[in-house]
């Protein structure tokens, strides 16, 4: 059963409040029902986010997939972070599109936003496009939605531009994709045996995960209690895949709905609290400086 | 924003976080009178630290003709720039700091050099400045008044860091035991807040492994008792690697406590910024003195004129003649019968300089024979 979602609840989610009043989960769903068969799917405004239950694979890292169909995008303002220094001057996008779907043991989003360039480069004050999905860990009242805060942590999602070309150019990483002409002389680990020349790359040797190049998943979990204290998870179970195509990003971020170790299933039939961020690598967005969304309702259907 | 002491500003002034001085403070000095920037040390902390792929644009230590050089381009001149005109009050600083001048939303006021202006490190090289008509050529004033000199930067290993002020995420600390400034390599997620925020432009960040770097203070050769190997490469013996005690600590009996508190003989680089740098700089002699206290603070015309008397100080001569001649880090130092000599901790001695090199004349059997020319002088390498 969906959890019971009160009218204070709405208005903190802020998005869901839109209508004045949600009722409860089964009145969101009664609302997904209604538009099931509309393809054409505009994107609605100050919705919750309702993600139908599908039956079988998720397309889990295919933002072009027809599955998406299915599911209601909604509309969710973006506003430039000004809450912890260092501030983001200026909003660049207004809004982020978000959808999602579930099979009972993943959950997956689409999310689109518009960006004329691509950036998934880093570099000398070259930095890359990303977006995030915020999850509170527990059920109930959403956490701060500043990262959450000492003791009432939130689960996060971070697809990164730069993560995906990694792993979508296979071995040139790294200096080799900034400069494709790069030319070196003697380097490290053409004299001396691997296990010495790797402490030339000492954020690679520390274990600092931005550091390893070759990498599964586009997409970093982490938790965090607060700005600053992004804390990089030992087990990575997100997958996603992001597209940059007519002038905008589409990207997939999905997770086990298990969350093990994390914090409470994603269960069928239940609502959460959820946030998003933004970053435009062309201006300069990383870190705090970045665009964020208020806290959005997030409706798991229950299974049919 | 809490309230520090900086000595250097004669002031207290703001800062995020409250002070905590380290049991001893590393500090460089360096005499830039003796550099001919010959980048020995440059190629010795580049071939030691940041020879990796990914660290192509690094050079922790670098040496720039001043006032044309800068790594990156425009560095300092931009920070000045921003900042605007400021103002000392005898040795108070009355201005701004970059602490105090931060734009609203930014812990720091700071500007970021572009990939270019990483990739000339010897822009403005050996360009001197000065009114050419004054000058050269003439024959009652065999000096030129074109004037340029050499200035030696590695990181500052700042009493209030702004890189340390500036990361979010507080990768970046300032070890207790002897204030070295290092980037937690675990921590550091390659945003280049510090990048930003450090004036002196010398935190970096490796392609790689996508996290910022800077210099270490080879802290594994400090920890060993040994100086830096800027300082120890360095072939005009002009750096010495040494501690600093805390302002209501001085000892004069320590080297560097007497050439930076006791003497005012080396001076910070660009304090008005208000880092409390914990780099030392002996000033250049011939530059005009308008220019030196934009980069060294007030007290720039008595250090040069008790530098120009040093050949009369033998305990000063003494001490700048220890520079360089030992890789060990010595603690004291006396003069006596001609003689410098530096003693480790425990009192034992480090090394022996004489303050006067004796003068040997070559017999003349050593004059080459060169066939069909007089015997003229002394063998040359040809």
């Amino acid at each position: 059963m969906a959890e019971r979602v009160t009218r204070k609840d709405a208005l903190v989610y802020g998005g869901a409040a839109v209508g004045g009043l949600v009722a409860g989960g089964a009145a969101v769903t009664a609302v997904a029902v209604a538009v099931e068969n509309d393809k054409a799917r505009s994107p609605v405004v100050g919705a919750p986010i309702v993600a139908p239950y599908v039956d079988g694979d998720l397309p889990d890292t295919d933002p072009g997939a027809d599955a998406w169909d299915a599911a209601q995008p909604v509309l969710v303002p973006l506003a430039a972070q000004q809450i912890a220094q260092p501030y983001l001057e200026k909003a660049g996008v207004a809004e982020l599109e978000a959808r999602a779907l579930h099979n009972g043991s993943t959950v997956a989003l689409r999310l689109e936003w518009e960006d004329d360039s691509v950036d998934d480069l880093d570099g000398i004050r070259r930095y890359h496009d990303a977006v995030a999905v915020q999850l509170p860990t527990a059920s109930g009242a959403p956490p701060a939605l500043t990262m959450g805060e000492p003791g009432s942590p939130v689960h996060l999602l971070q697809w990164r531009a730069t993560w995906q070309r990694d792993i979508d150019s296979g071995d040139k990483t790294g200096v080799d994709q900034i400069y494709p002409e790069v030319i070196h002389d003697v380097m490290p680990d053409d004299v001396l045996p691997p296990e010495t020349a790797q402490l030339y790359w000492v954020g690679r040797e520390a274990g600092n995960p931005l550091s390893q190049l070759r990498r599964p998943t586009p997409v970093e979990e982490a938790v965090a209690e607060g700005f600053g204290s992004v804390t990089h998870l030992p087990s990575q179970t997100a997958t996603g895949r992001g597209v940059h195509e007519g002038g905008r990003w589409h990207v997939v971020v999905s997770v086990p709905s298990a969350r093990k170790g994390v914090g409470a299933p994603l269960t069928p039939g239940s609502t959460w609290p959820v946030a998003f961020a933004v970053w435009l690598g062309s201006a300069e967005n990383r870190g705090g400086r970045k665009h964020i969304a208020n806290w959005q309702t997030l409706v798991l259907e229950a299974e049919a | 924003m809490a309230q520090v002491r900086n000595w250097q500003l004669g002031r207290d002034m703001d800062y995020p976080y409250v002070a905590d001085r380290p049991a001893k403070q590393f500090t460089m000095i360096m005499d830039t009178n003796k550099c001919i920037a010959c980048q020995s040390c440059t190629i010795a902390c580049k071939s030691t630290w940041t020879w990796g792929k990914g660290q192509e644009f690094m050079l922790w230590n670098n040496i720039e003709t001043k006032p044309f050089g800068f790594y990156p381009t425009a560095w300092d001149v931009n920070l000045l720039e921003l900042l605007g005109e400021q103002e000392w009050e005898g040795d108070v600083y009355s201005g701004q700091t970059v602490f105090e001048a931060a734009p609203a939303g930014e812990r720091v006021l700071g500007w970021t050099p572009a990939e270019e202006d990483w990739s000339h490190p010897n822009i403005g090289e050996d360009e001197p400045t000065g009114n050419a008509d004054d000058t050269t050529y003439m024959p009652e004033n065999p000096h030129s008044l074109m004037w340029m000199y050499y200035l030696q930067r590695i990181c500052n290993h700042c009493t209030y860091p702004a890189c340390v002020a500036a990361c979010p995420r507080e990768a970046i600390y300032k070890r207790p035991e002897d204030g070295l400034v290092l980037v937690d390599q675990t921590r550091c997620r390659g945003y280049q807040e510090c990048l930003t925020a450090c004036p002196y432009k010398k935190t970096m960040f490796n392609l790689e492994t996508r996290v910022s770097e800077k210099c270490i203070g080879c802290y594994p050769k400090l920890e060993q008792g040994l100086q830096t190997q800027c300082t120890t490469a360095c072939i005009g013996r002009l750096r010495l690697t040494s501690y600093l005690s805390a302002p209501d600590e001085v000892d004069p009996r320590k080297p560097a406590d007497y050439l930076v508190h006791v003497r005012r003989l080396a001076l910070p680089l660009y304090p008005q910024l208000g880092l409390e740098p914990n780099v030392y700089y002996i000033p250049p002699v011939h530059v005009p003195t308008k220019y030196l206290t934009q980069m060294f603070g007030p007290g720039v015309e008595r250090a040069v004129e008790t530098y120009r008397n040093a050949k009369d100080d033998p305990e000063l001569l003494g001490l700048l003649m220890l520079f360089g001649a030992t890789e060990r880090i010595w603690h004291t130092w006396e003069v006596a019968d001609g003689v410098a000599r530096a003693f480790d901790e425990a009192g034992e001695e480090v090394v022996a300089v004489p303050l006067r090199e004796p003068t040997f004349t070559r017999p003349f059997e050593f004059a080459t024979d060169v066939a069909g020319e007089p015997a003229t002088g002394y063998r040359h390498n040809t």
